[in-house]
């Protein structure tokens, strides 16, 4: 009766408006931000008293801004890139391997997502330092890799395991080498696996913002470290306005995975 | 031969056990060991950590702000997930979707409506007024109520679909024998429907409440100095003060928390599912 | 002696302390259909494995032409392989699976084309070049694999219970295009199956596997009349055991004495040195029943159950000592007519039909 939709008496409409206050309080702050982009207030008067894109036109006028999302672009596509070759590497080594202690090896690649950020950050920021690499390009994709990649591991050994292994053993019988069968039969059959775990990687980096914090040099900056900066100074209209392009670019991607996933049930 | 066999496979995982060693098991390690060398050898550090008010007060700020966001995450996010398995299709992909899509946005960009919304002139405290229910402004940010309503909305997806995946598991025709057998509505969610829940509700409750512990960017942003928790007092130290020694040692208390709940979890209801 | 074509010579293969398959010896004629059946894990498949090159044997060699195939790897072997599981690459469409091994062979294109032609008529897939496996039936999907396995002429196919995950009228349509494709490209088959029905439809030769080791091999008129073990007549169609006493055994014969006294000569024997306690092997269609003791061994029984099942009618019928008897006639038989259960008949074999094996340990 409880699971029976229907059958819930007086008790639907309860639940109904539990519902509709939950996913107005989780929805309405997105829509509030979208919304304070466009209107004409510095003072964030809501509703506006008029509707403008200045605050565009500000952003994009600004090179800093500009710098930061091409920096973040760039250390988000790398890391994708990265996240998916360790990824799969690691997937293999847990799904087909068959050496002791691969649960262990799992549990420990996964690690990173239980680890409270602020504790890998402070702890990666003074392996940097000494490194000499805080601040840099390849400080950021380090950093953010190893965050991103248990995503990755996660989404790939997933798709792994629904590929039949006998299939690849059918590619090598047919004549291909083992690491020609991996090529053209593995992976272009666990590509929405691989496709998942890139958008998942590049979207942990671009919204990455503990780790970039106690890196971030003045000369290199991420798009989440101009937002923190500008926020801990004053709440500013343009940051409604990257914020709104932030969200923009998470709904794309999140499509993208929901059609990538609806293409591999088809 | 069969010893060969037994180790196939290992080499794949290399590059990615050769990237976390370098950068995940080294530093921390490396963390921890500086909060027992430095300024010299010992545990002077931790002896100052539970020493000191100040920093002990950090500390049970830190749980008791994790437990009250706790419970009022659950409070919110069990009738949701219950919904999302019973509600007409349409209606539970259009809530699924709001969840999936508030998890996913941006941190900085979530946060900041928040510091928009409940600022002395925001929209929350204009409603408020407008309402009758307050005369002046409320204090909504820089304290503990700005804190608890930013980290309730962060954690809100993580408690509902651990509790989703479990409800949706359980077979519907329990509940009708429930009720054949005589239970009212009450009984039946009180005696059948909530315990079959406990596996999920346990999974989320413990992801949120480790995941609150060692929360840093919304404390920081809609907290204010007089309750400040873990993930900024160690922040503090390292940044501010330049104390790698006191920092490691409270990384290594917030580490030791952290692990020590996820192991209770594994213990209680096993390894937790990937989150996608 | 001539080098046979393949030569399964003395295979082992253990994994840890488990022997999966031990001294398998087995050789092959070029263009035979030859079928490894037993229960699982009786070492058959791995046997495939092993000719397949996944599995390495313990010890024991493989030899093609009298070659070796062991140093060979998996994809060097040039072997066809129809897998009990769909294996058809799924990104690929109909036409790219079956084009698939010609493509890692780097065979010039026009020759892909008229050979990909030939294998999908050969399997009667002509029109479904285009088709994704994903929107093809298991039945449509095992004869893609079947093309795929023979578009590049492998001396050798190994099927591995290509047939079981499909229904049983798919199945017998498909063994019998199996059969066809056997008789028009004279290719050498091993089949792996745990059906004896399937094994006996399709095969020139069947080698019976039980724990690792073949307990015969022959064709399937000489595994049922004459089955060398109390394993191979348990498995091969249907049987009734009934326990008894050796009385005399030698040159092949034994005399037989049932615990009611009833003796009975001249049994057909297999298995050496047989003392004490004997099991005779009856074949339900070959039982007569008679009401009085003819020329041939008999035996009295109680009739306990009669089931009409079509166009047969099987009868239940239990030996003084308590013994089961299960007896096969065709429908409306004469001798089934006016049986009830409880009457007190004979049943009767020909000595020829009937075996003795040394009762098993238990």
């Amino acid at each position: 009766m409880l699971l029976n939709f229907h059958m819930l008496g007086w008790w639907r409409w309860a639940l109904g408006a539990v519902c509709a206050l939950v996913a107005a309080f989780l929805l309405l702050p997105i829509l509030f931000i979208i919304a304070l982009s466009f209107g004409d207030s510095r003072w964030l008067i809501f509703p506006p008293p008029g509707w403008t894109l200045k605050w565009y036109e500000e952003l994009f006028s600004d090179p800093r801004w500009l710098d930061a999302a091409f920096t973040s672009f760039k250390v988000a596509a790398v890391v994708a890139v990265l996240s998916v070759i360790l990824g799969f590497l690691a997937s293999m080594a847990l799904v087909r391997g068959t050496f002791r202690g691969r649960a262990f090896l799992r549990g420990f690649f996964l690690m990173p997502m239980v680890m409270p950020v602020v504790v890998l950050a402070i702890a990666l920021y003074a392996t940097f330092l000494w490194l000499g690499i805080a601040g840099t390009f390849v400080g950021f994709v380090l950093a953010h890799l190893v965050i991103a990649l248990p995503f990755a591991i996660i989404a790939i050994s997933g798709a792994l395991e629904g590929f039949d292994k006998s299939i690849e053993d059918a590619a090598i019988l047919c004549g291909a080498s083992p690491w020609e069968a991996r090529l053209r039969v593995t992976l272009p059959s666990i590509k929405h696996g691989l496709f998942s775990a890139a958008i998942f990687s590049f979207l942990i980096s671009w919204d990455e913002v503990v780790l970039a914090i106690f890196m971030a040099s003045p000369r290199l900056q991420t798009l989440p470290i101009k937002v923190w900066g500008t926020l801990r100074q004053d709440l500013s209209p343009v940051i409604a306005a990257a914020s709104t392009l932030l969200i923009a670019l998470t709904v794309a991607l999140m499509v993208l995975a929901a059609f990538t996933r609806k293409g591999k049930k088809q | 031969m069969a010893a060969i066999a037994a180790r196939r496979g290992f080499g794949f995982a290399l590059p990615a056990l050769a990237l976390l060693v370098a950068f995940f098991v080294m530093p921390v390690m490396w963390l921890l060991l500086r909060s027992v060398t430095e300024p010299g050898l010992g545990f002077q550090n931790y002896a100052t950590l539970f020493g000191t008010a100040t920093y002990a007060k950090v500390f049970l700020n830190t749980f008791m702000v994790a437990g009250i966001v706790t419970v009022i995450t659950l409070l919110l996010a069990f009738p949701v997930a219950w919904a999302l398995v019973i509600l007409p299709p349409r209606w539970s992909m259009v809530l699924f979707a709001i969840v999936i899509l508030s998890m996913w946005t941006n941190l900085l960009a979530r946060t900041y409506a928040w510091m928009v919304l409940l600022q002395r002139t925001g929209l929350v405290n204009q409603i408020l007024m407008g309402l009758g229910i307050t005369d002046a402004p409320l204090e909504l940010v820089n304290n503990l109520i700005g804190v608890t309503i930013g980290m309730v909305y962060i954690m809100l997806p993580f408690m509902i679909l651990p509790i989703y995946g479990v409800i949706r598991q359980i077979d519907a025709s329990v509940l009708q024998a429930a009720s054949l057998c005589g239970a009212t509505r009450w009984q039946a969610l009180w005696r059948v429907l909530l315990p079959l829940c406990v596996p999920g509700i346990a999974s989320g409750v413990l992801m949120v409440f480790v995941m609150a512990l060692g929360y840093y960017v919304t404390p920081s942003l809609l907290g204010g100095t007089s309750h400040m928790m873990l993930a900024e007092l160690i922040a503090q130290l390292v940044q501010s003060l330049v104390n790698w020694g006191l920092g490691g040692a409270a990384a290594f208390v917030l580490l030791v928390a952290t692990l020590a709940l996820y192991a209770l979890q594994i213990r209680l209801v096993g390894l937790p599912k990937g989150a996608q | 002696m001539t080098t046979p074509f393949l030569h399964i010579n003395g295979i082992r293969k253990t994994f840890g302390d488990v022997v999966a398959t031990d001294h398998v010896e087995l050789k092959i004629a070029e263009g035979e259909f030859m079928t490894f059946l037993g229960p699982s894990g009786s070492g058959k498949s791995t046997t495939l494995y092993i000719l397949a090159g996944f599995q390495e044997p313990t010890a024991g060699d493989i030899l093609l032409r009298g070659k070796t195939l062991l140093k060979t790897p998996s994809h060097k072997r040039n072997i066809g392989m129809v897998f009990q599981r769909y294996t058809l690459f799924p990104h690929l469409s109909v036409g790219e699976n079956v084009a698939f091994p010609l493509r890692v062979r780097r065979t010039p294109a026009d020759e892909v084309q008229r050979r990909v032609k030939r294998a999908l008529e050969l399997a009667r897939l002509q029109g479904f070049e285009d088709r994704m496996p994903a929107n093809m039936s298991g039945g449509q999907q095992q004869r893609v694999a079947l093309a795929r396995a023979l578009v590049y002429d492998p001396p050798v196919l190994l099927m591995d219970e290509p047939l079981s995950a499909l229904d049983k009228k798919l199945r017998e349509e498909i063994q019998h295009e199996i059969r066809r494709i056997h008789q028009e490209t004279g290719v050498t088959i091993l089949y792996v199956t745990h059906d004896q029905e399937e094994a006996l439809r399709l095969s020139d030769r069947i080698a019976v596997f039980n724990k690792g080791r073949i307990e015969q091999v022959g064709t399937g008129p000489q595994l049922y009349n004459s089955p060398a073990s109390h394993f191979v007549a348990d498995f091969v169609g249907d049987s009734a055991f009934l326990t008894a006493e050796f009385t005399r055994a030698s040159g092949g014969t034994a005399d037989l004495r049932f615990a009611d006294g009833t003796e009975v000569r001249g049994v057909p024997l297999h298995g050496a040195d047989p003392k004490g306690r004997a099991e005779l092997m009856l074949r339900p269609e070959r039982i007569r029943l008679v009401p009085q003791p003819g020329a041939g061994p008999s035996l009295p029984v109680t009739i306990a159950d009669i089931t009409f099942l079509g166009n047969v009618t099987s009868i239940l019928a239990r030996t003084s000592w308590g013994e089961e008897v299960g007896i096969r006639l065709p429908f409306g038989h004469p001798m089934a007519s006016g049986l009830a259960p409880g009457a007190q008949t004979q049943i009767e074999w020909d000595a020829a039909s009937a075996h003795a094996f040394a009762a098993r340990a238990h």
